[in-house]
């Protein structure tokens, strides 16, 4: 049975992930010290750190919820959940093995062959391979359906031909997972199929789209004819959108759409600690945790309904819409706090220079991952269902 | 027995007393039977005790040992039906303070009110020093006079619970009977009853008399504040069925208000606001269960639930049109509340400054991210 959008229910966590979560913090401090851990905001997009992966892959935290005979952990998504969620508070450099972790780890695990699971699962859990998504393109943003790159049969496989836009680390990552259509339907949902695509094959060009801070994490994605395999196809031939649609929930609701922001809150924190604070500072910075302890609660909800095999999608849309909006209130909210200039060239990790990041990213918040206007109509469709 | 749960049979009574709700068949209007009346604005002096009736007629009357789960569910749904008693008040408050302070526990409605007030030893000591606040006393028995101002459902209480500074400092906690004080009638925004009573020189035996740790007082305000996020968690959740309602049912142009995108966008985040508060309190009610790890929660909750009830508000009466802002429309017994439960017992800012207190104080270092993980 679904969720109520209204009653998600508390969840409270195993005394493992307790004992998990002191683990993780215990690595964070490790790591803080030896300064690999800046606190940035939006580490889960920018923070690409091989070597950070690897480590915290030795200690299981990479893959950590596949199966053990893949290589995994073995371990429940809350479990996951938590050790995810400390890494993004604490701004750590997770972006490398995001998406194999979040999306392309259970893809490949839910819908590929058993060659597919043997060949990559082990690899992604030991930090190892990387991952880009290949959804959108120029004409389709939240309009998924409307996917304009094709392949066709060849005598062996399968011939790629289109652009991808948006696609994060694809010129350092190893594969991409490509939405393509491969067959012309009047129902624009129906073929539509997934490809696990190499992105050092030959016909691939990538592009570098800057964002507002110069940095270079999205691109153009061409791919010119590329040839692959009948081993790249992943999942059913036509069952593209199934497959996608039914990861949405996860990808929607996790802690990266609350948090990308939070290190810039805990930075203010670490200011107003050193400074006289008056009453209006410490009713901002209330509010501002009442806020974020809400949501997680929330999202921890939808975490362990999809744990336990619910289905969440109305909720996951609510969670992202409330959370995304969240990180940005957090960035205007902290400026009025501690009236600083934001400046993007003042020495790296200082507070003014956080908060210039975190203007520069935040339109981006609201954006990816599903426009929160056209989430909101998945919200009040779900309402009008459940009424 | 019935083989329905406790909140199932103690739902349906307050869904029997509910008066927005016109398909009910037990909703009295007149009142003149003495069951629920007109509510909060009509008979509260009886509206109270002929629920707490109501509800030992179906065996639904929580007992003390009730899973704290369920008495805050049963108050959000007290909420969500404006339930003109002191359910929050007696379930939340008042029962848990006296049962901690061991004193004994009146089966009927009850309320809570603090303040300072005059307190006297009654049997005075006249072997002990006289210090600034006088002598001692040979026992605990007080007598008390002052004001206690805005208490909730003062006139259909059984019984007051009052936290209050002690005679020989440190604070007390007295239990007096409603019949003890004279009272004032005074309203909320919504017409509930926040009563005044004068205690002229009134006396209160030793056995209903107990000197407090100071954590009482402070978990006597995280009760209250829990109760009112439980309350307005209620009528929130009422205010997005309303508008559901409407929004699906009203036509405009030719379709449903809820086909415009303009409406979606907005009755959207009203959900997501209500949810917010739902899973606040959810937290907190949680967290109920590890004694010493539920005042934070609980901060959280009444911080967040006062906050959203501007928001959730605003959108309720926005997407209900003008027959919202009328007595046509029951919104206004949801929002009418919302707005005065939010000022109660604390209201956001009290509430957001503490935990911004607790998050910048905290002894240097990161400790935002463990009080808001609650490890």
């Amino acid at each position: 049975m679904a969720l109520s959008p209204l009653a998600t229910g508390a969840v409270t966590l195993p005394v493992e992930a307790r004992k998990l979560r002191q683990e993780v913090r215990d690595f964070l401090a490790e790591e803080r010290a030896a300064g690999t851990i800046l606190g940035r905001p939006d580490s889960w997009l920018t923070g690409w750190d091989p070597a950070f992966t690897r480590r915290l892959a030795e200690r299981g935290w990479v893959g950590m919820a596949l199966p053990q005979e893949y290589g995994g952990g073995g371990r429940g998504n809350l479990e996951r959940y938590v050790v995810i969620e400390e890494l993004l508070a604490a701004g750590a450099p997770v972006s490398a093995h995001w998406v194999a972790d979040r999306q392309a780890g259970p893809s490949i695990l839910r819908h590929g062959t058993e060659h597919q699971r043997e060949f990559y699962l082990p690899r992604i859990a030991a930090g190892e391979c990387f991952f880009s998504i290949g959804m959108s393109e120029q004409n389709s943003g939240s309009d998924l359906a409307s996917v304009q790159t094709r392949a066709e049969r060849t005598a062996g496989g399968w011939r790629l031909t289109g652009t991808k836009m948006w696609t994060g680390g694809a010129h350092i990552n190893d594969y991409a997972i490509v939405l393509a259509r491969t067959e012309d339907s009047e129902d624009r949902h129906a073929g539509l199929s997934q490809f696990i695509v190499d992105l050092r094959a030959p016909r691939i060009r990538v592009e570098p789209i800057r964002l507002l801070t110069g940095e270079h994490t999205f691109n153009y994605f061409h791919l010119e004819g590329v040839e692959v395999g009948d081993d790249a196809l992943l999942g059913r031939p036509g069952d593209g959108w199934r497959q996608v649609t039914g990861e949405l929930a996860l990808e929607r609701s996790g802690p990266e759409r609350f948090l990308s922001t939070l290190p810039l809150l805990t930075a203010l924190v670490g200011q107003l600690q050193r400074a006289a604070c008056s009453p209006e500072q410490h009713g901002r910075v209330g509010r501002l945790t009442a806020r974020l302890a809400s949501i997680r609660q929330l999202s921890l909800g939808v975490a362990a309904a999809l744990e336990a095999g619910r289905p969440a999608d109305v909720q996951a849309a609510l969670v992202k819409d409330l959370g995304t909006r969240f990180e940005g209130e957090l960035v205007g909210e902290v400026r009025e706090v501690l009236p600083v200039a934001a400046r993007f060239d003042a020495t790296r990790g200082t507070y003014p220079e956080l908060l210039a990041a975190a203007i520069l990213h935040s339109p981006g918040y609201t954006l990816r991952g599903g426009t929160n206007e056209i989430l909101r109509g998945i919200i009040t469709r779900g309402l009008e269902l459940n009424s | 027995m019935s083989t329905q749960s406790l909140f199932e049979r103690a739902a349906a009574v307050l869904a029997a007393a509910d008066e927005t709700d016109a398909t009910s068949e037990t909703n009295k209007a007149d009142g003149t039977d003495g069951t629920f009346g007109t509510g909060a604005l009509g008979r509260p002096a009886a509206s109270a005790p002929s629920l707490w009736r109501a509800l030992r007629a179906a065996d639904a009357l929580p007992s003390l040992d009730t899973d704290p789960a369920v008495l805050v569910d049963l108050v959000c749904e007290a909420g969500r039906r404006a339930t003109p008693a002191p359910l929050a008040e007696t379930l939340l408050v008042a029962r848990p303070l006296l049962a901690a302070a061991q004193l004994p526990v009146p089966d009927g409605p009850l309320t809570v009110a603090s303040g300072p007030l005059d307190v006297r030893f009654a049997h005075v000591d006249t072997g002990s020093r006289v210090g600034p606040l006088g002598a001692g006393g040979t026992d605990d028995a007080v007598r008390v006079s002052g004001t206690l101002s805005r208490v909730p459902w003062a006139r259909g209480a059984d019984a007051v619970v009052v936290l209050t500074e002690g005679p020989s400092s440190g604070p007390m906690l007295l239990l007096l009977d409603a019949g003890q004080c004279r009272q004032v009638a005074g309203t909320n925004l919504a017409g509930e009853p926040r009563d005044e009573l004068v205690l002229i020189d009134v006396a209160v035996p030793a056995e209903r008399v107990r000197r407090v740790p100071a954590a009482l007082v402070e978990e006597a305000r995280w009760r209250a504040g829990l109760a009112r996020a439980a309350l307005i968690a209620g009528a929130a959740r009422r205010c997005v069925e309303l508008t559901v309602a409407h929004t699906s049912s009203r036509v405009q142009f030719g379709r449903p208000l809820s086909h415009f995108q303009a409406v979606k966008q907005e009755e959207a985040k009203l959900v997501e606001e209500a949810a917010l508060i739902g899973a606040a309190v959810g937290a907190a009610t949680a967290a109920l269960a590890e004694p010493g790890a539920a005042e934070f929660p609980a901060w959280i909750a009444a911080a967040q639930a006062s906050a959203s009830v501007a928001e959730i508000a605003r959108i309720a009466h926005q997407l209900h049109g003008a027959i919202g802002f009328t007595e046509l429309s029951p919104l206004r017994l949801a929002t009418t509340r919302m707005w005065s439960w939010r000022d109660e017992d604390g209201g956001e800012h009290a509430w957001q400054r503490r935990i911004g207190r607790r998050v910048v104080a905290a002894g240097g270092g990161d400790r935002l991210w463990p009080l808001v993980t609650g490890s």
